[in-house]
C-alpha cells in the first residue's frame, strides 16, 4: 500500500512539474516512508523517472512532447510494450534516413528533390512519437532545402543527428528505469498532462 | 473466410489485422448495430512504419477493426479482393511508391469509399490538393486519438447521402427498404453498410441498368431532387462518344449533353461524369507515360490489353496504343456497348483497364512480391486483361488474340454486334499484332491469350471507373462455355477489374434476362469461393446470411451464402436496386447489371433476401460479390445471355469476387 502512496504521490508531484516551473513540493517526496528495501528502490526509481521526464517533456524546448503521453496513454494490457516497440520503429526508420540523407548530400549534385522527401518522412515519424526537438530541426532542414542551400542542409542534418541521438539516450534512460520500476514489483504510473 | 483471410494476410506487406478484420466482420454481423461506430472497418496505408504502428494502436483504440499496409499498390489489391471488407481508408500522402493521391483516385472511382488522407504537410495548398482530389478530410500529423475517433461520420455521411439520391430515383426504395430491415440484423453498421451497398453510387462504375432502364431509376426529371443517376454502360458509351466528338478538352457538358440526347440527363449529371471521367483519363494517360517508362511491363502491356481484352476495341484507341491518350480512352470507351451484347464490352473496357493498369506501374512490379494478389498482380501489370502469370511471347497474344476473337464472335450475344464483332475482332488482331511488335513485355502476353480463352463473348462494359484493368478479367469469367473462370488466369482479371466490373455490368446487365431462374441452383455460393477470393466469398458469406438472393450482398458480407449466389449482383450494387432476383437467374453477371440498373432487374427471386443481403453486407463488398456468385451461375446460363451478363458481372465484381467464383 506504501508504494501506492508514493507512486500517487508521485504523479501528483510529476503533474506539476510538468505544467509550470518546478514547484516547491519536492520536500514532501522526501518524507515519504518506505518499510523495505523494495519499496525504497522503487520510490528511488520512481523520482529518477519523473525528474527524466520533467527535462525531457516540455511544452516548449522539451525533448518529448505531449504526444510521446499520448503513445503512453496507448499502451495497455494487450500492448504492454508499445511505447518501446514504436520507439524502437521510429529509431531504426531515422538511422536509415539519416545515412540515406549522408549519402545524398554527399553527392555532387544534391538531388534536393529526394532530401527533401527523407526529411518530409523524418519530420513525421519523429513528429509521431513526440520528438519535438527532432522535428523542429526536420522544419528548419525542409526550409534549407526549399532554397537549395546546401550547406545550411549539410548543417541541419548534422542538428538533426544531434538531437536524435540525445533523444534516443533519454528514452533509453527511460525504459531502463521502467524496466527496474517494473522489476522490482512497482508499476509505471501513468503521468497525465493537459498539454 | 478465415482461410482466404490467412492467405491475403500472408501476402500483404504489413497488414496486420486481416485475421482479426474477417473474423470480426463475421461477428461484427451478428451485433447490433447500435455498437456503431465500433467495428468500422479501416483500412491504413503509410509506408512510415512509426506511424503505422501507432495509428493501428490508435483504432484499435476506439474499437475500430483495424488492417495497415505499407505499400499503395498492396492496398489497392487489398481493396479490390475484399471489396465491402473496408469502410474507410486512411491514406498517407506521401509514400515512395506510389502517390497517395493516385491511391485516392483509384478508390474513389473504383471503390468509392471514404478516404481520409494524412501528412505532417499541414501547408493549405497540401490541403487543398487532398480535398481537390476527392479526399474526405485530411489530417496532419502528428494525428491525436480523438481525431481518429470521429473518422466514421465520413462513413456515415457519404452512405446517407447515397441513399438519399437513391431513394429519389424510386426504383431502390424497395432494395433500400429491404436492406435497411436486413441490415439491423446484420452489420453493426449495417445501417451504413446497407444504405452503402445498396445505394452505393456508381458513377462512373457501369451501373448495370441499361440506359433505358437506367431511367427508371435514373433521375426522375420530375422529381425535384435530381434522383442519383446511374451511369449505365450504354450511357457512358454515349457519354464517351459525344467526348470524343466533341475532343476531350473541348467537351462541355451542355455540348455533351445535347449530343447525348438522353432524356432525363441533366447538365448537373454531365458534369460531373464529366469531371470525373478527365480526372480518370489524366491519370491514365500520366500513369501511361510514367509505365512505359518506369515498368516495362506497362507499356506492352497496353497495347496488348485493349486489343486482346476488347472485344470491339476501338481501332483508334488501339492505334494510339502505348500510351492511351484521352482521346483513344474516349473513343474506345465511345464505341458503342450495346452494339454487342455478347462482344468484349469488356474491350472497350479495356483500353481503360490497361490505362489503369498502367497506372500502376508499381503494381505489376508488386506483383511478383506479393503472393496474396498475385494473380491480380500479375494481370495488372499485364494490362489487366488477364491475370496471367506466364508470359507468353507477344506472338502468343495475337493467336490468342484472334483466337479468342473468332471465340468470341460466334458467341457474341445476340444481335446487333455480330457484324460488328468479327469487324472488330479483325481489327484489334490487327491492332494487336501492332502492337506487338512494339516492344512489350512478355507479361503482358501471356496474359492476354489467358483472358482470351476464358472468355468468350464477355461483355466487357466499358468500365468508367478507373479500374480499366480489371476489364480483362470480365471475359474470363463470361465462361461462356460454362468453364466458368475456373482457370486461375479468370480470376486475376477479375481481380484488378473491380472498379470496372460495376460499370461494365451496368451495360450489359440489361441484357440478361432473369428467365434463367434455374441458375440460381446451380450457382455456388461465393462463399465456397476459393479462398483467394477470400474477400469475395467472404462477403458472399455475409450476404448469403440473408438468404442467397442478396447475391451481391451477400458477398461482401461472407456469411454463409445460400447455394444460389444470386446475391452476387447485388451485392456489386451498392445502388441497391439490383434485384436479386435477376442475379440468380443471371448468373453473376447479371446481378452485375441489374444492380447497377436496380429497376430493371426483375425480382423474380427473393428479392428480400437480396435486400438484406444488400443492406447486411457492406456496400463496398457487394460489388466483389456479386461478381463472384456470378460467375458460378454462369454455367447454368445459356450462353448467350449470360455470357453477356457474366463479363459485366465479372468486370463489375472485384476480381477477387470472380477467383472466388472460378476457384469453386
Amino acid at each position: 500500500m506504501e508504494v501506492v502512496q508514493i507512486q500517487r504521490r508521485l504523479v501528483d508531484f510529476t503533474k506539476s512539474l510538468f505544467m509550470e516551473v518546478i514547484p516547491s513540493k519536492k520536500n514532501k517526496t522526501g518524507t515519504l516512508r518506505h518499510t523495505n528495501l523494495l519499496t525504497k528502490i522503487s520510490v528511488l526509481c520512481l523520482i529518477c523517472l519523473v525528474l527524466l521526464l520533467l527535462v525531457v517533456v516540455d511544452r516548449e524546448k522539451g525533448l518529448l512532447d505531449s504526444q510521446f503521453l499520448q503513445l503512453q496513454q496507448l499502451q495497455d494490457e494487450s500492448n504492454p510494450d508499445f511505447v518501446v516497440e514504436v520507439v524502437s520503429l521510429f529509431f531504426d526508420d531515422s538511422e536509415k534516413l539519416l545515412n540515406e540523407l549522408t549519402i545524398a548530400l554527399d553527392q555532387p549534385n544534391v538531388d534536393f528533390k529526394k532530401v527533401d522527401g527523407y526529411v518530409h518522412q523524418l519530420k513525421g515519424s519523429s513528429s509521431s512519437i513526440g520528438a519535438q526537438r527532432v522535428k523542429n530541426a526536420c522544419v528548419d532542414f525542409r526550409n534549407f532545402c526549399e532554397v537549395q542551400n546546401i550547406e545550411g542542409c549539410r548543417t541541419c542534418l548534422q542538428q538533426v543527428k544531434q538531437e536524435c541521438y540525445l533523444v534516443k539516450n533519454k528514452l533509453e534512460t527511460l525504459f531502463r528505469l521502467e524496466q527496474q520500476i517494473v522489476a522490482s514489483g512497482g508499476s509505471i504510473p501513468m503521468i497525465e498532462m493537459d498539454f | 473466410m478465415q482461410r482466404v483471410m490467412q492467405s491475403n494476410v500472408s501476402t500483404s506487406a504489413a497488414t496486420t489485422s486481416c485475421d482479426g478484420g474477417f473474423t470480426s466482420c463475421k461477428a461484427e454481423e451478428v451485433m447490433i448495430s447500435d455498437q456503431f461506430p465500433a467495428g468500422l472497418r479501416v483500412l491504413v496505408v503509410d509506408d512510415d512504419f512509426t506511424c503505422l504502428r501507432i495509428l493501428e494502436q490508435m483504432l484499435r483504440r476506439c474499437h475500430y477493426i483495424v488492417t495497415t499496409c505499407s505499400q499503395a499498390k498492396v492496398a489497392l489489391n487489398l481493396l479490390r479482393e475484399r471489396k465491402g471488407c473496408f469502410d474507410v481508408i486512411l491514406s498517407d500522402v506521401y509514400m515512395p511508391d506510389v502517390d497517395g493521391y493516385k491511391l485516392l483516385e483509384h478508390v474513389g472511382l473504383e471503390m468509392d469509399l471514404p478516404v481520409i488522407m494524412m501528412s505532417a504537410d499541414g501547408r493549405t495548398s497540401a490541403v487543398m490538393k487532398g480535398i481537390r482530389h476527392g479526399a474526405c478530410d485530411y489530417l496532419i500529423k502528428p494525428i491525436r486519438e480523438e481525431e481518429l475517433k470521429n473518422i466514421w461520420q465520413h462513413v456515415v455521411r457519404k452512405k446517407w447521402n447515397e441513399n438519399k439520391e437513391l431513394e429519389h430515383s424510386g426504383s431502390l426504395d424497395d432494395a433500400d427498404l429491404n436492406k435497411r430491415g436486413n441490415d439491423d440484423a446484420e452489420y453493426d453498421s449495417s445501417v451504413n453498410d446497407a444504405t452503402a451497398a445498396s445505394l452505393k453510387p456508381q458513377k462512373k462504375r457501369s451501373n448495370t441498368k441499361e440506359e433505358d432502364d437506367g431511367e427508371i431509376d435514373n433521375d426522375d426529371p420530375s422529381t425535384s431532387k435530381k434522383p442519383r443517376l446511374v451511369w449505365s454502360v450504354e450511357l457512358h458509351q454515349q457519354f464517351v462518344s459525344a467526348v470524343n466528338q466533341l475532343g476531350v478538352d473541348k467537351a462541355v457538358p451542355k455540348r455533351i449533353l445535347e449530343l447525348m440526347n438522353v432524356p432525363g440527363l441533366t447538365r448537373e449529371n454531365v458534369a460531373s461524369h464529366l469531371q470525373k471521367f478527365r480526372l480518370y483519363l489524366k491519370r491514365i494517360s500520366g500513369v501511361a507515360q510514367q509505365g512505359a517508362i518506369s515498368t516495362p511491363l506497362c507499356g506492352p502491356v497496353e497495347p496488348n490489353v485493349k486489343i486482346g481484352s476488347l472485344g470491339r476495341f476501338n481501332i483508334q484507341v488501339l492505334a494510339a496504343s502505348g500510351q492511351i491518350p484521352p482521346q483513344t480512352l474516349v473513343a474506345l470507351q465511345a464505341e458503342p456497348l450495346g452494339r454487342s451484347t455478347g462482344n468484349l464490352v469488356m474491350a472497350m473496357d479495356q483500353p481503360a483497364l490497361l490505362q489503369a493498369s498502367l497506372q500502376w506501374p508499381k503494381c505489376i512490379k508488386v506483383d511478383h512480391g506479393i503472393t496474396f494478389v498475385q494473380p491480380f498482380v500479375k494481370c495488372e501489370s499485364s494490362s489487366s486483361i488477364h491475370f496471367p502469370q506466364s508470359f507468353a511471347p507477344v506472338e502468343d497474344v495475337t493467336s490468342g488474340f484472334k483466337a479468342w476473337l473468332s471465340n468470341n464472335i460466334p458467341t457474341a450475344g445476340p444481335g446487333n454486334n455480330g457484324g460488328l464483332s468479327s469487324q472488330n475482332g479483325n481489327m484489334l488482331i490487327d491492332l494487336l499484332q501492332q502492337q506487338l511488335q512494339k516492344p512489350q513485355q512478355q507479361s503482358t502476353v501471356p496474359e492476354l491469350r489467358c483472358s482470351i480463352n476464358v472468355q468468350p463473348s464477355c461483355h466487357v462494359a466499358p468500365s468508367q471507373s478507373s479500374a480499366s484493368f480489371q476489364a480483362v478479367n470480365n471475359p474470363v469469367s463470361v465462361t461462356q462455355n460454362g468453364s466458368f473462370s475456373r482457370t486461375a488466369v479468370i480470376d486475376y482479371n477479375l481481380l484488378p477489374y473491380q472498379s470496372n466490373c460495376s460499370s461494365l455490368i451496368t451495360g450489359q446487365v440489361s441484357n440478361v434476362n432473369v428467365q434463367s431462374t434455374g441458375v440460381l441452383s446451380g450457382y455456388i455460393p461465393p462463399a465456397s469461393v476459393s479462398p483467394s477470393v477470400s474477400s469475395c466469398s467472404v462477403n458472399a458469406d455475409n450476404c448469403a446470411s440473408q438468404q442467397v438472393q442478396t447475391s451481391s450482398m451477400t458477398f461482401k458480407a461472407s456469411r454463409n451464402l445460400p447455394g444460389f449466389v444470386r446475391s452476387t449482383s447485388n451485392v456489386h450494387d451498392p445502388n441497391g436496386s439490383t434485384k436479386p432476383g435477376d442475379l440468380l437467374d443471371q448468373a453473376p453477371f447479371n446481378n452485375l447489371g441489374y444492380i447497377n440498373k436496380g429497376t430493371c432487374l426483375p425480382a423474380r427471386f427473393a428479392v428480400d433476401g437480396f435486400q438484406s443481403s444488400l443492406s447486411s453486407s457492406s456496400h463496398g463488398k457487394v460489388l466483389c460479390e456479386n461478381i463472384g456468385t456470378r460467375v458460378k451461375q454462369e454455367p447454368n446460363m445459356e450462353l448467350g445471355d449470360k455470357a453477356k451478363v457474366g463479363i459485366q458481372m465479372l468486370q463489375h465484381f472485384p476480381p477477387h469476387d470472380l477467383l472466388s467464383v472460378s476457384t469453386e
